[in-house]
């Protein structure tokens, strides 16, 4: 089922959530929405639920499959939602948690005694937890609530299924068993999704596609690899990574960057840390003098720090085979060679400038 | 001010520095200037790194001006690693409530107070609309959620109940007899403890105990459950936590507050006859007293303001539950705030009712 949203505005208080907010989700898609804390994509996901309503008289309106839902109190829409915190019932053991949706539904509705138990036993299989049946969630580890969470969303056969930053509560290591879990979970039943989460990695690698949300508005949307490569703002080129930022200014149409300060023809180049190469010497490009502050050798790629001319902080990833062939000390004056870079003018918005 | 900078900037140098230097600097201001002679630094660690961006916080904040001599580069290094103007923000600034005015902070809590009682009001319309929706779909009451509740405010309170009803009585008696003993009329300590039991201390002391043990607990119970995001995941399955959650718990508050408060009167006027037996009122007068002086009145008056009690007690423990906050402490705050509640409310009706029916003559 597809989901559209129209100019959705949200206030609490003096504080605004949304601003105007418009949204297509595809049918059958696992989106992401991607922001800081604060940037309003949990309202979003609760408004889109039901559990939080947007401000009155802006003409916002939700459409599932385009029939309007926004008057539709959560339990009519047909969304299973997925919390943060689980949100599972203590007294209840895990059988009655999934089964709990099933058994409040209105007389006329319900189903049997033994089809709810089929359809528990299913879905206890669908999370690979049939074994934990009977017991309750205390007794769970994290991982486990949250798959018996997810169970219990989908117990009710939503059509939208809306997940609040489900793993956000997980330690690393489980995080990253359940990113795939979920991805594999999706692909078996192709329900319509969208969950929330501010981990850009979790983003780029569960999602079909992905909202990158700023203070209460869209700054873009996409696939994982066009938001990543193709940044349309800075802030989405920021949030997507570790990024380096440079400040120089537009000379004669080509963007120089020298020992100067911001100014207000200013302009920014951002580059990824893996995408900077150390020199020794001056390049026939763009090349960024730079000091070696520190060099960090542990882990999958060296790490080195350097302090550029305007003395702030800059950082670059290489290979162990590349910081082999051409070592650094701290302290040493080297020249910085972006191989892949953004520039950005003073509006957020991306110039091209050939370089 | 010229200020240099030690060869070795460690712990324990800047600590004497800064002790020697912040005061003279706290009194620099616009048009003054300080030179900071950094050249003779040879090492710099996060002290003197934090004597730094300290210094220039202050020039930001205070307007003097900062020469610096830095051959070393040790200044504008520890500048480019930390955002200077991120400092000179005043941290009491980021916290404005604790700085207001005195009238403002008064008429804050005016203005909290009414919120407070709009919600309550809101809270309880709501409640009765769905009290009403029951009348036509009488099963929608959680029925074993009520007898639960029924049983943990009522049964689970009864030792507590009838000891303070004991010790009420008994505190009442002794005090009463002797003052009365002066003028030989101790028996009517027993009409004193029937009426001020039934018609006042009874309900009262019970709503009290109400308040504390239940109320708290309906707050924090359903304070846990909002703050565990299950309230959501409720009205997610189409279950208004106002019937599912708030209903049967009022509803057991209600019914069991005038059963416990007639506990809590036997107990009572059982102390007082253990007080009038040791000044030598015999027991069979001092029940003829009792039984003549419990009219169906005063029974009736205390059952009813008992109920209303137990009312309130539901309605703000449930009403504060639903309001807290997302954060584990507001679980807390809604328990306390719950009580404080209560007891203000009950207070507050009984004195209406002291009124109403003086004025009703009843």
């Amino acid at each position: 089922m597809s989901i559209t949203i129209q100019n959705i505005s949200k206030t609490f208080g003096s504080f605004q959530a949304l601003n105007n907010v418009s949204l297509e989700v595809p049918s059958g898609g696992l989106t992401a929405l991607l922001g800081p804390s604060g940037s309003g994509k949990t309202t979003l996901l609760r408004i889109v639920a039901g559990l939080e309503s947007a401000d009155a008289g802006t003409g916002g309106k939700i459409l599932f499959d385009g029939l309007p839902v926004t008057d539709n109190p959560v339990n009519r829409r047909q969304v299973g939602f997925v919390f943060q915190h689980y949100a599972l019932f203590r007294h209840l053991t895990v059988f009655e948690n999934i089964a709990f949706g099933l058994r409040v539904k209105p007389r006329a509705e319900r189903l049997s005694r033994d089809a709810i138990r089929e359809r528990v036993t299913e879905l206890l299989k669908l999370v690979q937890l049939e074994q934990l049946a009977q017991r309750f969630p205390a007794q769970l580890s994290g991982g486990q609530r949250q798959r018996i969470a997810l169970a219990r969303a989908l117990a009710i056969q939503p059509k939208v299924l809306l997940l609040d930053e489900p793993f956000g509560a997980l330690d690393a290591q489980v995080r990253a068993e359940l990113r795939r879990w979920l991805r594999h979970l999706h692909d078996t039943i192709h329900v319509t999704s969208i969950f929330v989460t501010h981990d850009q990695e979790e983003a780029l690698e569960v999602a079909d596609s992905i909202v990158v949300m700023n203070k209460g508005g869209i700054e873009q949307v996409g696939a994982p690899n066009e938001v990543f490569q193709n940044p349309a703002t800075e802030f989405v080129m920021k949030f997507l990574g570790d990024v380096n930022v440079f400040h120089g200014r537009i000379h004669n149409d080509a963007p120089v960057f020298t020992d100067e300060l911001k100014d207000a023809n200013g302009v920014r180049l951002l580059v990824r840390p893996h995408d900077l190469t150390v020199q020794l010497y001056p390049g026939t490009g763009i090349s960024l003098p730079a000091q070696v502050y520190r060099v960090l050798t542990a882990g999958p790629l060296v790490k080195i720090e350097l302090l550029n001319s305007q003395n702030n902080l800059v950082q670059v990833h290489i290979p162990h085979d590349v910081y082999q062939a051409m070592p650094v000390k701290p302290g040493q004056q080297v020249y910085l060679v972006p191989k892949e870079s953004r520039l950005y003018g003073n509006g957020n918005e991306r110039i091209e400038y050939v370089i | 001010m010229n200020l240099t900078l030690p060869e070795t900037c460690s712990t324990e140098s800047v600590a004497t520095l800064w002790r020697e230097i912040m005061p003279a600097v706290s009194g620099l201001g616009k048009g003054d200037a300080l030179t900071l002679d950094a050249d003779g630094v040879v090492r710099c660690d996060g002290a003197g790194e934090a004597l730094i961006v300290e210094l220039y916080r202050r020039s930001a904040q205070q307007g003097f001006a900062i020469t610096c001599q830095d051959a070393r580069r040790i200044v504008s290094r520890t500048l480019g690693l930390f955002d200077v103007r991120r400092f000179t923000e005043d941290p009491a600034a980021a916290n404005p409530i604790r700085n207001t005015h005195t009238r403002e902070q008064l008429g804050q809590a005016v203005v909290k107070i009414f919120a407070d009682v709009c919600e309550q009001m809101a809270f309880l319309g709501e409640l009765t609309a769905s009290g009403f929706s029951l009348l036509v779909r009488p099963g929608r009451l959680r029925l074993h959620d009520t007898m639960l509740h029924f049983e943990r405010a009522g049964i689970d309170a009864l030792p507590i109940t009838v000891l303070i009803g004991f010790l009420l009585g008994l505190i009442l008696a002794f005090q009463s007899a002797a003052a009365l003993r002066q003028f030989g009329v101790e028996v009517y300590v027993a009409d004193l403890i029937a009426i001020g039991l039934f018609r006042e201390l009874g309900p009262l002391i019970t709503a009290i105990i109400l308040a504390g043990r239940s109320g708290s607990a309906f707050a924090a119970e359903i304070g846990t459950m909002k703050v565990n995001e299950e309230i959501d995941a409720l009205t997610t399955f189409g279950l208004p936590p106002v019937v599912f959650l708030a209903l049967p718990r009022v509803i057991a508050a209600t019914l069991v507050m005038p059963i416990l408060s007639i506990f809590s009167v036997l107990a009572g006027l059982i102390g007082g006859v253990i007080v009038l037996g040791s000044v030598n009122v015999p027991a069979a007068t001092y029940w003829q007293h009792v039984i003549a002086a419990s009219s169906l009145n005063n029974i009736m008056l205390g059952l009813f303001k008992s109920a209303v009690f137990g009312l309130l007690v539901g309605l703000v423990g449930c009403a504060q539950g639903l309001q807290t906050g997302r954060t584990a402490d507001a679980v807390g705050r809604a328990a306390t705030a719950a009580v404080v509640g209560s007891l203000i409310l009950i207070t507050i009706f009984d004195g209406i009712f002291a009124v109403l029916f003086f004025l009703l003559g009843v």
